[in-house]
């Protein structure tokens, strides 16, 4: 626990892990399969697309702006892995994060001049960027579908790899890139800029942050880790087409507001971000698990935000009656 | 180091225009070490394009800006911090999710090698906390800190950086009595540490009471400099204004009528508790006090803005059922609240819009609005009320303060109120708007209304209330009339909850 406290882990993301470790539990004594190092493995390889783009859009949001051209990202980017794979078959599995990460920080510097150069609203931009992207997409795709066999087999091996029986390759990365950036985000100056500028943006210009930088950075990182989940996603399933990842942008908005990331900006961090990923990953594969059909699947998504929001608002609401009695105490 | 009276920053004949306006024609200003120094001037006479100018949010368009014999680099708040020069603006800019601690040393963290060094700048922030002689937790989170104490930590974020010229925007506009004479003990330190003090405020019994040196502006021009010993009250405000002031209280003798507000044991414990009086037609009640005493709160559940807990309001006889503003409304109650930008206004939106606002009936002409009523209602308010916009559709953001507040006014006198229910009507706004506020709401009363205000200056209240209520920490300590009330008698009241002598 010693590197819980020291990655300030607050109560926040304790109180989901621990929503986490029960759901997994009473799902678990249901359907016993589901605590299987198989289970396991499975939960942590569908969550590994979200995850790794939760931690990518954590800072964004954290600095209130969002980033929704994510999706259209991680299709872009393993349609192109997928077809260069094809037309060039000695690649091996580096050069496929090597081309994602290409196209992820293209559209992330894109976003990034738009969003902190131009000062545009991050919403829209992102929404055209959105379309843009998947426009993209289905330009230079032209209807073409890729399968396993177009693949490098080093890749495939790789998205097959578990350690310890229960962790994926995948799921590795995402472990690293959450501490990497947990880190970045507690100890570095740049990572508490986005703690400020999000918290009160008009202050931070004032007080001489480098918003600009800031801000354009986080969009190239986000635009980066939706590179890399490109990746993530060709080793998951071993297909693309045009509409790969289509729609999923608002389900890792989702995620990570429900792991404590406020919309507002200013808190939240990707610890929590993650552990959310993986609570909607645990109760959608729960209630599969128990036999639930999977058109619940969005209704359940759509019910557990809210829970998510009214939660963080009662928190917020007693909190804030706590420091005006403290105040008032304090005058006495 | 400076010593104390040399000169640190001399501005002279600086300009600045924005679009065609011209903000600032020729303004100077000389800033000397160890001196505590006031700017003084009417709402848009330039203070703030001059604080902004100096803090880098703006560059001069020309004239001279010396620091230290060296030119002085606008336009850039970093460039600015570097210099050694740090703005405490009006509403705090503190990042209310970090700590206190993050607060002081945003931009400029303590490293350890490549990483923040939290425990270092911790009890950096708690040794500034504590040479301020306000011990705040660094720890602690910034959200739910008072003005006060948000204040403090921008000083000590001011100390951290070593600034030698601190600048600080109406300090004092939010503050109550005791956090204001703990701000002046604050701001003679730093005198006595050698530091420049420059602030701007329109307390001006609280500028000749702490300032050295008194620089007036108008119009985007500097008309006086002057040592403190060689000026006085009149000559600024003569100053200021450009023309001699009639009255800064224009209080008339009413008819007083039959009781129109009875308010009987109201309590909210959280907030107030006990609290009776009434209000009578042409009376101008003063509820005073320190800020946090219970007053607007009192006002709001009045109103029915929040709920009480037990007592009674009646109005015009009738119980008035509580928690329900438009009941109140309906009644003909109105509430101009304190603060206007958040409570009073809708900021976008144009002028006229934000007029009518309450006068929905006025407009509707077979259910839908009709806008010749709304530009007739608008013109008749700014007629009345001398409010000046160049088009009735412009959002009330562009106006000056002292615009916004007397379109909130228009706006609660438009719905013809019986009672006129004033929070703060007229903080932050210049001498000479304040003076046309308080004949209006004078008039108000005059008209048969009947009004209770808020405020927390005491001039303001002793010049315009018939009848003053003091509050202290949510119970009611004294009731004076307009004859036996005395400075002395409310600052007692308000601070020990005795009648004092």
């Amino acid at each position: 626990m010693n590197l819980f406290s020291k990655l300030k882990i607050s109560s926040r993301e304790a109180s989901l892990a621990v929503i986490l470790f029960i759901t997994i539990g009473v799902t678990g004594l249901i359907n016993p399969r589901f605590l299987t190092g198989d289970g396991t493995k499975d939960l942590l390889t569908s969550t590994s697309v979200v995850a790794i783009l939760a931690i990518g859009i954590t800072p964004i949001v954290v600095m209130r702006h969002i980033d929704i051209s994510i999706a259209s990202t991680v299709g872009l980017s393993a349609w192109v892995i997928a077809d260069f794979c094809k037309k060039n078959p000695d690649f091996i599995w580096w050069q496929c994060f090597v081309i994602g990460a290409i196209i992820g920080l293209a559209v992330g510097v894109l976003n990034g001049l738009l969003v902190a150069g131009l000062r545009l609203p991050s919403l829209v931009v992102t929404l055209g960027t959105l379309y843009i992207v998947r426009g993209a997409v289905y330009v230079v795709s032209n209807s073409i579908d890729y399968n396993a066999q177009e693949m490098p087999p080093s890749l495939l091996a790789l998205g097959q790899k578990v350690y310890f029986g229960i962790l994926p390759f995948t799921f590795l990365l995402v472990i690293i890139a959450v501490l990497a950036t947990a880190f970045f985000m507690k100890y570095t100056k740049s990572g508490r800029d986005a703690y400020a500028i999000g918290s009160n943006p008009p202050a931070a210009d004032l007080v001489g942050l480098k918003v600009f930088r800031r801000t354009f950075l986080a969009f190239v990182f986000s635009g980066f880790m939706a590179g890399v989940a490109g990746v993530f996603y060709l080793m998951r399933f071993a297909q693309v087409d045009s509409t790969a990842f289509y729609g999923q942008e608002l389900a890792v908005v989702a995620a990570v507001v429900i792991g404590g990331v406020t919309i507002m900006g200013g808190s939240g961090t990707v610890v929590g971000a993650v552990i959310g990923a993986l609570l909607v990953q645990t109760i959608q594969g729960g209630l599969a698990a128990l036999g639930v059909d999977a058109f619940w699947k969005p209704a359940i998504n759509g019910l557990l935000l809210i829970i998510a929001i009214f939660a963080d608002r009662r928190i917020a609401v007693s909190s804030e009656k706590r420091l005006l009695a403290q105040r008032i105490r304090e005058r006495v | 180091m400076a010593a104390k009276g040399d000169l640190l920053l001399e501005m002279s004949g600086v300009q600045k225009r924005f679009g065609g306006a011209v903000a600032l024609r020729g303004t100077g200003l000389k800033i000397r070490a160890g001196e505590i120094h006031a700017l003084l001037g009417e709402n848009g006479a330039g203070k703030s394009t001059m604080l902004k100018i100096l803090a880098g949010v703006h560059a001069n368009d020309g004239g001279s800006i010396k620091l230290g014999g060296k030119d002085f680099v606008t336009g850039s708040p970093e460039a600015s911090i570097d210099q050694g020069v740090a703005v405490i603006y009006q509403e705090p800019s503190l990042f209310l999710d970090l700590s206190l601690a993050e607060n002081v040393f945003i931009g400029r963290q303590p490293k350890k090698g490549v990483v923040i060094d939290w425990k270092f700048a911790q009890s950096e922030a708690a040794k500034l906390f504590k040479e301020l002689g306000v011990e705040l937790d660094p720890k602690r989170q910034a959200r739910g800190l008072s003005i006060a104490d948000q204040q403090v930590v921008e000083i000590a974020k001011a100390l951290s950086m070593n600034a030698n010229i601190i600048l600080m925007d109406e300090p004092t506009a939010a503050l109550s009595a005791s956090e204001v004479s703990r701000l002046m003990t604050v701001m003679r330190s730093l005198k006595s540490a050698n530091k420049a003090v420059i602030f701007v405020s329109h307390r001006l019994d609280e500028v000749f009471a702490i300032s050295d040196f008194i620089t007036v502006m108008r119009d985007g021009a500097t008309v006086s400099e002057n040592p403190v010993e060689k000026t006085n009250l009149q000559k600024v405000i003569k100053e200021m204004v450009g023309r001699e002031l009639n009255e800064m209280f224009p209080k008339t003798k009413n008819k007083v009528g039959e009781v129109v507000l009875d308010v009987h044991d109201l309590t909210n414990p959280a907030y107030f508790r006990n609290i009776s009086f009434t209000v009578k037609k042409g009376e101008i009640v003063a509820l005073a006090g320190l800020v946090g005493s219970g007053r607007s709160e009192v006002a709001r559940a009045i109103f029915g803005v929040d709920k009480y807990e037990s007592g009674s309001v009646t109005l015009n006889g009738k119980d008035l059922p509580k928690g329900s503003p438009e009941d109140a409304m309906a009644r003909k109650i109105a509430l101009v609240p304190e603060d206007r930008r958040q409570q009073g206004l809708f900021m976008i939106a144009g002028v006229n819009r934000n007029i009518s606002m309450e006068s929905f009936n006025k407009l509707v002409d077979r259910g839908l609005i009709n806008f010749k009523r709304e530009r007739a209602l608008t013109n008749t308010w700014r007629d009345k009320l001398s409010i000046k916009f160049a088009n009735q559709a412009d959002p009330v953001d562009r106006l000056s303060g002292g615009n916004q507040q007397k379109t909130v006014l228009a706006k609660w006198l438009a719905t013809d109120p019986d009672l006129l229910i004033v929070d703060e009507p007229t903080r932050g706004i210049d001498v000479a708007t304040k003076a046309e506020v308080h004949r209006l709401v004078n008039q108000a009363a005059s008209e048969g209304k009947a009004v209770l205000m808020i405020s927390s200056e005491l001039p303001e209240v002793l010049g315009m209330a018939d009848r003053i209520i003091v509050m202290r920490e949510g119970r009611q300590v004294a009731e004076l009339s307009r004859e036996e009330a005395t400075q002395e008698k409310i600052i007692a009241a308000a601070t020990t909850g005795k009648r004092g002598a």
